[in-house]
Parts: structure tokens; C-alpha cells; sequence
């Protein structure tokens, strides 16, 4: 015991206290632990140890000269001094040094009051230097819009460069010149065109590097901070908001505070502006008869809901109801509104933004696994030896689940395959598929193609796992079978690649002993979204993976609760658990819970109830936070729909193009001015707190429901939204415990048994069958609507600083196609199909993909309509995020573009 | 000793003893109270009267808008907002400045904070009014007590040391800050 | 650009190193012999080749001071300044060439022929003053030898008082 003990740690002494760390622990961290603050500057527990500020200096017992506690792993017996005349001494001198240089503009520097040097200064320095030589002055340059640097604060720590590199794989900064002349700098005088991921200003020592967005507004101490978590996509990053007087002053996050440990990406560092907007609504408003609104009071408003809803209930029953929320909301609101529609009105007639591609990967995983969330955590990313990538531009859509993918491959040597549109090249915006060890690029219509690829290869490789063959031999030989049935030279045809390709990939994949799957948008949100994921899934179980710990596959969820919303039930198909609409255990639990019984009608879908709307079937919609007329092209026909019905209420933060046709519209809080709960994609459930109060009149969503039902005279009440999540742990047997970390649930074996003997039949030909003849005339090219990494949905294009970054649409083209089609960086091009045309301008990217133009979903407005629109036969999820549109240079400017 | 107190009870003398310094200065008068209006007493060398903000010499506001003033307060007197000088790029100041000077108890413990000596201490006590809103200070008003108060002013800070050249300076070749 | 005009000896290059960013330097010094400096084109191309980012080119390109950044003369001037010229009499030459070419240290003529830049010590100490013009060494200079070399280079190009070149490694490709 003793000597196993020995072996896992060793022995430190620092300043006289003796602890007992693993061995490869660096002193200046084992110092830590102890509770000896060493003072440093360049190291970070992010970064590899540099030891080039020489800050950290301590003295080690049997080392003659000083050593940096930073670069020093721990031995045994070691006895470390950290406060000694020596080490003070050294200290000293080199403070001396770095403020020899040091312009000591505290006062106007917005690091001022929470600056290390400052701090250290104070502690360890005597007021006075030595130095009367002039200081080192760089001249200044524009850096750019969101990040202001002073490169005569700098102490040249290389913090922000290594962090850079490190950890966000951006490599956009760079030190130039040499000794203390080193500058931080872009690429010569040129403005910082980069990720904007505010790391190099979170982790600046100083104030060498700071934020443009709140230059000047503030004083550190001044700020009232209230943790929180981002809305802009799925991964749940925790965020501090930092107000002053309710006024947003900025957002951070602490290195080792939530899911995303301190690492933010440019939506959730410089994206919050959005909910102070100076167009968010600030009275509930009425329309008249004229089509003009007129503001009224909450209770005018609620009653006229009230009553209308009370008459069209009278008239028409429960069912002509529809309610539609966004999983923009907590999860407290998502209960609560399917509680409402459930309870209140009485239908199952209830949709979520989930719908648009969540929901795919769920029903795949309650399918073949029987779970909803993923059986693995971003931990087990990190800890992953081979991770598979499907289509998904994962450092764009979902930034800091691909930090931990970066960080698996970088750091822990991870193998990676990718398989995605984009080409590994890279710049000075990451790109997951230049760290791939094995790159599959692909079509953005053919992931699926290249799903079936690889297990066609596995099988043919003779790699799937033998225990599998005696448990399930129907299940691998009709696989088998399937894949037999599309021949390598139709994969080939489509994708370019032929069998080589997937040989080295399958055999990396399969040979791997902790593997996840990651599918992204690219999958969900295509055509056969669930079944692609159900076949990855059959990848896992082939190979044996499945079930084995820390493997898993995993669906990146595009908005921050979109998970959240299927286990909540506010979805057609769900009840809270998620628990099927028919289960009748669930339903005798709910409605003892509830004290109300639960609808027989079936749900409906967003899709089917905008036409049954169109039939007239759904008399009355209540629409919250969601904006179908912005999101769904227009032959999905949602105006006509909506104006159709008879009473259309909508609950939101601005006046959107679906509020601008409601009866009613209701002002609502943004997610920085409530109290709730988010379910992140990995399925970790965290408080979301208020950092300011209400603007104008708006109210938490769940308060207006509340309300509402009082007055149709069905009361649920609850006094805050932490009593609605306690129903919600009482309604959802063994639902995670907030905190920290994931608990991820494991898969029901006996699920998988009988998805393996029976289940997988009904469809195995179906999902393993390639019919899709898509040729793409040469002169066209396929138009994909993609998530770009500066912005989310349309809410953040209501922030300032996003912006900044990017301010309007562009077409990504590859070069070639451009020489191809005679375009030039900035050309206005005409694109057009059989659906209509729509201009835009012309931005060359080397890593699109020759054949593909990508253009940002979030500045869709006009080419909208240039995309089909396809409604998935089983899952019901539309798909309307491909086309193949014609492109021409167009002669004259665009008029009010230029 | 009980002939002594007799004589002394008899004579008044402990009264006519108190008395004797009455006495003096009804003889020797020397008005002590001073005539305030018409009279005013002469001012310690380090007195502490009504705050003001100062200038430089070529008349740019010295104020940086830092918020040290504001932190080292102890009674909240001073609210600063402070941004990024219009036309000025980088430059920082303060748009608006007040003093409260209803709750200022002349600790002078801001004129102390401030790094570039922008606030002073005047001479001025005469602050007396009838509407207490009066004493809500502005950024004018304080920099005009300020103007009057002290008529010598310091040369700009870059012109004081080569080394603070560059403190708090602005770019031009920089975009402002956008809003 | 680069990468068009000289394909194999870049390949060549490249396989070198195990790693590709070790080709930095070689191409760095390639794209500088191409135009007579380090242009941003050449950064951004050398980075596409390399799979780096501009900025990290652009880092190792300040780092060397015998790269340069900025177009210069035709003849590049580079005399020592370190200690042992400096003993006998390399700050008098400097002086003496600043006031004959008419620019300061760093700086190039007007006829873009000549650009001065004073450098470390060039390793030919037992012959100094020295200096480097291109890849020329000039050694035991005085300023009267100084100005024959300026003639002799704007008259013909090159000049007989040269005793180089003595590059170490030979330049890739020159043999």
C-alpha cells in the first residue's frame, strides 16, 4: 500500500508546509495546493509553462541558483522556499525591470484595480525605481474594432500568444521584433482579423490588451457580477455578467468556473449587447384596428388573451390551439408553457425551435439507446483517443465543445476523422479539419454517404466486433447486406473518394479504445438527419464501442436549450422526461403532479400546425420568442398561415416579422434578466442567473403564463422559478442534479437489445439505401446556409460588437470557383434558381469547398428564398438549409450595399 | 481656619476672585467674537475648503476621469462617468463629473487619490444657500470655482517628464470607439 | 508566386525537415533573394505552403534582422559596427558613409541603389573595418577604398576590391 502510494505521489515541502502531489505537478501549482501564492505573470494552468517573465523565482533546496516554480515539476523530498531574502530579492529586480518599461498609466487603464502587475507591484516593490532612462515607447496602431491593445503596457508574458496557439488553435497573434522591443501584434500593420474570441483579453496580465466594447465605461470595482450562462449556442459556457447601475458594462469568465473553464468564443464575450438593444419592447402593445399598435398595460393585454383565448376554446375546442416556444427560453418557461398549453388550453399541440434538427439526434438516441442525453461529457471528449467528426464546422457552430476537441488532439494526442464540407486549410479562424489525422471532405448533401462509407469499410475490413455477430448476426449481416447493396463506385461517384479514403479512418476508428461521435448540423439538419445518426450509432455498436465508457455519440444542439426543450415536453411528441405523448405511466404521474388531466388529442408539429393554420383548423396560436416568418423560407407560406388565424398571440424581445402579425404582443425578459435553468448539449442542467432588472415593462416568460392561467381560471403559481424546477425534479424522475459537472445517464441495455433483434428491421434497407441522384449542373453551385461563428440565429444580430465583426451576409466562395465564374473578392453576384433570385456579395474563402458557396443563415433575408423546403416524413423536422442556386457577376453596384 | 472662611464667606471673596477677570476685560476690552460678514478670520495655510477641478495651462481640463476620486470617498460625494474624449481617440476623460457637496466633509481625501492632480482644495467656504440642489456640483460648475480659485496653473503633464509622454494621450490615425 | 517560380527547390526544401515549419527560414531567405526583401505576399505565401498563418511568418521575419521588410537599394550596405571595426575607426566610416550617400543608417538613396544599415559583427574581425555589400565582403576599409567601392558598383555593378563570397551554407541551388 505504502510504496503504491508512493509511486502515484511524492513529497513537497514549500515554506515548511509538507503536501503530498502526483508526481509531473509543477511546484508552482503544488504551491497552490498548499495555499502559497507564488506571484507570476506568463504562467497560466492553461499553457504549457514558458518561464519567461522569471516572476516566479523560488528557491529549492540542493539547486544552487533560483529556479522558476512555474518550469519545475515536482521530486521527491523537495523543499521549496518561496519567501526568502533570496527570492525577494530576486522579485525585486525583475519588477524593476518590467516597470522600467512600464508605463504606469493605471489610472486610465481599464485593468486597473484587477492587474497582477499592480498587485504585485504593491507587494513586492518599493514605491520608487531606479531607472531615469525614457521608457520603451511603440507607436500605436489601429488594432481593431473590438480589442484595443497598448503595447506600452505590455510586460511580453506571451500569454496571449500562447493562448492563442494553445488553446483556441487560432495562431492570429504573434510577438514581433525581439527583446524589448517585442511587440504583440496581427500580421504587420494590418487590423486583427481572428476568431475574436476575447481570450488574449481575459488573459492579459495587464492592460496591454483590453476590451474596445467597454473601453473607458468602468472601474473594476465598480461592477456587480452575477454568473450566468450564454445563450448563443448549445454548449452552456458559463458567463459572469458584469453590470454597473443595470447598465451591461461586460462579460467574462473565469478560468475554471463551468463547462467551458474560463474559454469563451466572440458571441459570448462580445455578443451581449443584444439584450439591451435599443429596440427591445418595452410595453405589452395591442393591435388596432388599422394595423397600428397601441400600447397598453399588462393587465389589458393578459385579459384580452384571457378572454380570447376562454371564446375560441368555447367555440372551437382545445385543439385549435398551437403554442410554439423557442429553446432560447430556461427550462422552467419550457414546462411552464407546455404545462399552460397542456393544462390551461388543453392541447398537445406544442413546438420548439428543438424542431429544427434537435430533435433528429434525440429520437435516434431514445431509439437505439433509450437515452436523450449524451452518455458522454465534454470530459470524456478530452479524455477520447479517436474522436469522429460529422458534419459539423464545429469550432463555428459550437466553439467550445471544439475546444475540447482541439484540446483531446492537441494536447492528448487524439486521433481525429472528420468528416465535412470544409477543406483543411487553414487561417487565422480555426478550422477543426486542418487538426484532422484523417479528413473526409464531403458534399454537404453526402455526410450520410460518407457515414455509410465507413461502415461499409469496417464491415469489409472485417473489423466489427465478433461478441456482436453471436449476440446480434441479423442485425450485422442485414447491415452488411445494406451496405453491400451501394457500390464503392456510387460512393465514389458522389463523393470523390473511393475505398482507400476510408481504410486508415475505419481502422483508427475501430481500433480505438475510447471513441466519440460528434454530429453536427450538417446532419441534423439535412435530409435523413435522424437516420445518419441512427447509422453512426449502428458504427458504434459494430465496433464494439457502444456502451463501453467514454464512448458515445453526441448531437451538438445549435441553441442553448434545445435539449432542455425535449426534456421539458415542449415538443408534439413528449411529454416532461421526455417521456412518449401515449406512455401512460408518465401520464398518470403528470397528472397527479399537475392535478389536471393531460389531452388524449395527438400533438402536432411547428410544421403541421402552420397548415392546419392554412386549413383553418388552428384557430389561435401563442407563439413565444420564436419567429417562424424569419427562419422557414417562404414557401414554407408561415404569413399566410399566421394571418390566417384568428387570434395570434407572441411573446418577445423585439418586434419581429412573426410579432408584427400577432394580435397581442407580449414584451418578455432576455435570459440576462431572469432566473432559470439551461440544459446544455452534453445534457448538463445550470442556473442561469439575473444580472439586471427587467428593461422597460418586460417579465420573465414563465410569470406571464402564470398569470395568464390565473385569469382563465386555472391557476398554476409559483412564487419564483426555482419552485418551478422543483416540481420539475419531482415530474422528471432522476433528473440531473445541478452542479458542475455532466451526469451522464447510461444506455438501457435492454433498449439496445431489442433495437438489435427487432428494431433496427423495420428501416435498416431504408437508411442504408443511396438513391439521391443530385447532380449539380457545372455552372451552379450548392448554396448551403451555415451558422457562422460571429453570430447566432437572429438575436445576436442585435449586438454591437458581433457587429462590428461582421455586419451583413457574404457569399463564401472557394477561389477556384470564382476564377471559374469570374468573380472577385467583393463582387456583387445575382443568385438565382427556379425558386427566384437575390443578390448579395462575393467573399473569397480558401476553405469552402469548390463546388459549395456558404452564406450566413443569420443575414438570410433575401436569399431565403432560394431554398427548398422538405419536411421529414418521421421526425417532421423541415429542412430548408441546402440548394443549388446559379451564380453570376452582376454588372452594376447593389444599390444602399456598397 | 473657621475665622478664615467666615471672613471670606462675609467679604464675597471666592465672587469678587471669579469676578476679577470679568473685571479685567471690562477694563481692558477686547472684542474676541469676530464681526463675521464685515470680519473674517485668517485661513490656515493648508485649509480645506470647497472642492474645485483644475486646468492646465493651456486650458484642457486635467482631469482624466480614473474614478479614484469616486473609490477614495468616503461619503459618496463624487460620481464620475467617464469615456473616450470625442476627436480624441483613446483618450480618456470624464463626460460628466458631480460633487454632492451637501455630504462633502473636506477629508480632502480625493485630492489625494487623484493622479494627475485634477481636483483641489480651494480657500472658498462661503457656500451658504437656500436650495440645497445648489450644491449639486457639475463638471462646470466645479471646474469654474477651479478657474478663479487657482489662476497659476501646471504645465501639461507631457511637458512635466519626457517618461509620461504618452499617458492618456490620443491617436488620431485611430476610428473611435463606436456606441 | 514563389511557389510557381521555384517548385522543386521549395519541395527540395521541404523535404528537409520532418517538420514542415522548419522550411521557414530557408524560405523566408528564398523570398528574400526573390525581391530584394520580404514582401507581405511573400508572408502570406510562404504561411499557405507551410499551413501556418501570416502572423507566424510575419513573427519569425521581424525576429531576423538580416531579413528585411521594407523594399531596399540595390546594394546593401552593411557595415559593422561591433567592437573590433568599431576599435578601429567603423563609427568614423559610418559617419563618413552617411554624409557620402547622403541617408542615414536604415535608410536607401534616392536612386534606390544603395541602403545602409549598420550590423553586428560579420565575423571577419582580423580584417576590420569590414563590410558586406550583398554578398560581397570588403575588408581593411578605408574611407578612400570605401568610396572606389561606390564607384566602382554604380559604374559597373560590381567591384574588383570585393574578397567574397564567403556564404556558409552555399545558397540553395547556386551550385
Amino acid at each position: 500500500m505504502a510504496n503504491q502510494e508512493s509511486d502515484k505521489f511524492v513529497t513537497i515541502t514549500v515554506d515548511g508546509i509538507t503536501a503530498r502531489v502526483p508526481p509531473g505537478t509543477l511546484v508552482i501549482e503544488a504551491a497552490r495546493q498548499i495555499g502559497v501564492m507564488i506571484p507570476h505573470f506568463c504562467y497560466h494552468p492553461k499553457l504549457a509553462p514558458d518561464a519567461n517573465c522569471r516572476m516566479c523565482l523560488v528557491e529549492i533546496e540542493k539547486i544552487p541558483k533560483l529556479q522558476t516554480s512555474c518550469s519545475t515539476p515536482v521530486a521527491e523530498g523537495m523543499v521549496v522556499k518561496s519567501s526568502v531574502p533570496n527570492v525577494e530579492e530576486a522579485r525585486k529586480s525583475v519588477l524593476e525591470f518590467i516597470l522600467a518599461n512600464h508605463p504606469l498609466d493605471c489610472p486610465v487603464c481599464d485593468q486597473g484595480g484587477r492587474c497582477d502587475l499592480q498587485d504585485f507591484s504593491h507587494e513586492y516593490t518599493p514605491t520608487t525605481g531606479r531607472f531615469k532612462e525614457l521608457k520603451r515607447i511603440f507607436p500605436k496602431e489601429y488594432f481593431s474594432p473590438l480589442i484595443e491593445t497598448q503595447m506600452n503596457r505590455c510586460i511580453q508574458c506571451l500569454r496571449c500568444v500562447r493562448y492563442c496557439d494553445q488553446v483556441m488553435d487560432v495562431q492570429a497573434l504573434a510577438p514581433s521584433g525581439r527583446g524589448t522591443m517585442t511587440e504583440i501584434k496581427h500580421f504587420s500593420i494590418h487590423e486583427l482579423d481572428c476568431e475574436f474570441c476575447g481570450g488574449c483579453v481575459q488573459i492579459c496580465p495587464v492592460g496591454a490588451i483590453t476590451s474596445r466594447l467597454s473601453m473607458y465605461d468602468f472601474r473594476p470595482w465598480m461592477l456587480k457580477r452575477a454568473d450566468t450562462i450564454c445563450t448563443y449556442c448549445g454548449d452552456g459556457c458559463q458567463i459572469t455578467i458584469q453590470t454597473k447601475d443595470n447598465e451591461l458594462i461586460e462579460v467574462n469568465s473565469t478560468h475554471g468556473a463551468g463547462r467551458n473553464n474560463g474559454d469563451l468564443c466572440p458571441r459570448g464575450y462580445f455578443g451581449y449587447h443584444a439584450s439591451v438593444h435599443a429596440d427591445r419592447l418595452n410595453h405589452p402593445l395591442i393591435r388596432q384596428q388599422d394595423g397600428t399598435y397601441a400600447e397598453v398595460t399588462w393587465e389589458d393585454a393578459l385579459e384580452l388573451i384571457a378572454e380570447r383565448f376562454s371564446q375560441i376554446k368555447l367555440a372551437h375546442g382545445a385543439d385549435a390551439f398551437g403554442g410554439l416556444i423557442t429553446s432560447r427560453c430556461t427550462n422552467e418557461e419550457l414546462y411552464l408553457f407546455q404545462k399552460f398549453m397542456r393544462v390551461v388550453l388543453g392541447t398537445n399541440r406544442i413546438d420548439s425551435s428543438a424542431r429544427y434538427g434537435h430533435i433528429n439526434g434525440i429520437q435516434a438516441l431514445r431509439r437505439v439507446q433509450g437515452t436523450h442525453r449524451w452518455t458522454v461529457t465534454y470530459e470524456d471528449i478530452v479524455a477520447a483517443d479517436t474522436l469522429l467528426l460529422v458534419g459539423t464546422n464545429i469550432t463555428e457552430t459550437n466553439p467550445i465543445t471544439g475546444l475540447k476537441v482541439k484540446e483531446a488532439v492537441k494536447k492528448q494526442g487524439a486521433a481525429l476523422i472528420t468528416i465535412e464540407s470544409l477543406l483543411p486549410i487553414r487561417g487565422t479562424i480555426s478550422n477543426i479539419t486542418t487538426l484532422a489525422s484523417h479528413h473526409v471532405p464531403v458534399h454537404p448533401d453526402y455526410f450520410g454517404l460518407a457515414v455509410l462509407g465507413l461502415i461499409k469499410s469496417v464491415l469489409e475490413q472485417g473489423l466489427a466486433t465478433a461478441s456482436l455477430s453471436e449476440r446480434a448476426p441479423t442485425f450485422v449481416q442485414s447491415i452488411r447486406s445494406a451496405v453491400g447493396k451501394v457500390p464503392w463506385e456510387t460512393v465514389e461517384r458522389h463523393l470523390g473518394l473511393g475505398r482507400d479514403t476510408f481504410v486508415e479512418a475505419a481502422r483508427t476508428f475501430s481500433q480505438a479504445k475510447r471513441v466519440i461521435i460528434l454530429a453536427g448540423q450538417g446532419v441534423l439538419r439535412a435530409p435523413q438527419g435522424s437516420d445518419v445518426v441512427t447509422n453512426l450509432l449502428d458504427l458504434l455498436i459494430l465496433t464494439g464501442h457502444h456502451g463501453r465508457p467514454g464512448c458515445g455519440l453526441g448531437t451538438l444542439a445549435e441553441e442553448n436549450n434545445d435539449q432542455g426543450a425535449v426534456e421539458m415536453g415542449a415538443v408534439a411528441e413528449y411529454l416532461p422526461g421526455p417521456s412518449e405523448l401515449g406512455d401512460q405511466t408518465a401520464r398518470k404521474n403528470l397528472s397527479k403532479i399537475w392535478g389536471d388531466e393531460i389531452p388524449q388529442s395527438p400533438g402536432a408539429t411547428l410544421m403541421d400546425m402552420l397548415e392546419e393554420a392554412r386549413t383553418g383548423r388552428l384557430k389561435a396560436m401563442f407563439i413565444v420568442g420564436e419567429n417562424p416568418v424569419a427562419t422557414l423560407p417562404p414557401q414554407a407560406k408561415v404569413e399566410e398561415s399566421l394571418d390566417g388565424l384568428e387570434f395570434l398571440v407572441c411573446q418577445e424581445l423585439f418586434l419581429t416579422e412573426t410579432a408584427k402579425r400577432a394580435h397581442v404582443v407580449l414584451p418578455a425578459c432576455s435570459y440576462a434578466e431572469k432566473d432559470g435553468t439551461f440544459t446544455n448539449t452534453e445534457g448538463c442542467v445550470q442556473s442561469v442567473r439575473r444580472a439586471m432588472e427587467p428593461i422597460g415593462e418586460s417579465r420573465p416568460d414563465w410569470e406571464v403564463f402564470s398569470a395568464l392561467s390565473l385569469l382563465m381560471g386555472n391557476p398554476i403559481e409559483y412564487g419564483e422559478a426555482k419552485e418551478i424546477f422543483k416540481e420539475i425534479r419531482s415530474a422528471i424522475s432522476g433528473y440531473g442534479l445541478l452542479g458542475p459537472s455532466a451526469t451522464p445517464p447510461r444506455i438501457k441495455d435492454e433498449v439496445v437489445d431489442r433495437y438489435l433483434q427487432e428494431g433496427f428491421k423495420t428501416d435498416v434497407e431504408v437508411r442504408y439505401a443511396f438513391e439521391q441522384e443530385n447532380t449539380q449542373p457545372d455552372e451552379m453551385l450548392t448554396l448551403a446556409s451555415v451558422q457562422s461563428l460571429f453570430h447566432s440565429g437572429k438575436f445576436s444580430t442585435r449586438a454591437k460588437g458581433l457587429l462590428q465583426i461582421q455586419a451583413s451576409g457574404f457569399l463564401n466562395v472557394n477561389p477556384v470557383d470564382a476564377t471559374r465564374l469570374g468573380l472577385a473578392d467583393g463582387d456583387p453576384v445575382r443568385l438565382s434558381n427556379t425558386r427566384g433570385e437575390a443578390t448579395t456579395k462575393v467573399k473569397l474563402l480558401d476553405r469552402v469547398p469548390v463546388g459549395v458557396a456558404f452564406f450566413p443563415e443569420h443575414f438570410d433575408q433575401n436569399i431565403r428564398g432560394l431554398f427548398s423546403l422538405e419536411t421529414d416524413p418521421q421526425t417532421r423536422v423541415p429542412y430548408f438549409k441546402l440548394t443549388r442556386v446559379r451564380v453570376d457577376r452582376m454588372q452594376e453596384e447593389i444599390p444602399g450595399k456598397g | 481656619m473657621k475665622f478664615r472662611d467666615w471672613i471670606k464667606t462675609i467679604t464675597f471673596y471666592e465672587i469678587l476672585l471669579g469676578m476679577k477677570e470679568t473685571i479685567k476685560h471690562l477694563v481692558h476690552y477686547k472684542p474676541i467674537t469676530l464681526q463675521y460678514p464685515h470680519e473674517k478670520k485668517p485661513l490656515a495655510e493648508n485649509y480645506r475648503g470647497m472642492l474645485a477641478l483644475l486646468r492646465y495651462d493651456d486650458g484642457t481640463e486635467k482631469c482624466v476621469g480614473c474614478d479614484l476620486c469616486e473609490a477614495a470617498c468616503p461619503s459618496r460625494v463624487i460620481r464620475v462617468i467617464s469615456t473616450e474624449v470625442p476627436g480624441e481617440p483613446t483618450k480618456r476623460y470624464a463626460k460628466e463629473y458631480y460633487m454632492d457637496m451637501t455630504r462633502c466633509l473636506f477629508c480632502g481625501l480625493c485630492v489625494q487619490a487623484c493622479p494627475v492632480d485634477a481636483l483641489g482644495m480651494t480657500r472658498e467656504y462661503e457656500w451658504a444657500v437656500y436650495d440645497k440642489r445648489k450644491l449639486h456640483l457639475n463638471k462646470e460648475q466645479l471646474l469654474a470655482i477651479g478657474d478663479r480659485a487657482f489662476p497659476v496653473r501646471e504645465k501639461q503633464l507631457e511637458f512635466q517628464h519626457p517618461n509620461v509622454a504618452y499617458f492618456n494621450v490620443s491617436f488620431k490615425d485611430i476610428p473611435e470607439k463606436a456606441n | 508566386m514563389l511557389l510557381e517560380k521555384h517548385q522543386e527547390l521549395i519541395t527540395e526544401l521541404l523535404s528537409r525537415y520532418p517538420v514542415k515549419r522548419s522550411a521557414l527560414l530557408p524560405l523566408l531567405n528564398l523570398a528574400q533573394r526573390e525581391e530584394g526583401y520580404v514582401s507581405e505576399a511573400a508572408m502570406k505565401e510562404i504561411a499557405k505552403i507551410l499551413d501556418l498563418t501570416p502572423p507566424q511568418v510575419y513573427e519569425t521575419a521581424t525576429f531576423y534582422t538580416m531579413l528585411n521588410l521594407k523594399p531596399i537599394g540595390k546594394f546593401h550596405i552593411q557595415i559593422c559596427k561591433s567592437i573590433m571595426c568599431g576599435l578601429v575607426g567603423s563609427d568614423d566610416l559610418i559617419q563618413w558613409l552617411q554624409n557620402r550617400l547622403g541617408i542615414r543608417v536604415g535608410q536607401t538613396t534616392g536612386d534606390r541603389l544603395f541602403t545602409l544599415s549598420a550590423v553586428e559583427c560579420l565575423g571577419s574581425c582580423g580584417t576590420a573595418p569590414m563590410m558586406q555589400i550583398n554578398d560581397d565582403y570588403y575588408e581593411q576599409l578605408t574611407a578612400e577604398k570605401v568610396g572606389r567601392v561606390l564607384e566602382d558598383l554604380r559604374r559597373e555593378g560590381t567591384s574588383p576590391l570585393k574578397s567574397g563570397p564567403f556564404m556558409f551554407p552555399q545558397p540553395a541551388g547556386s551550385r
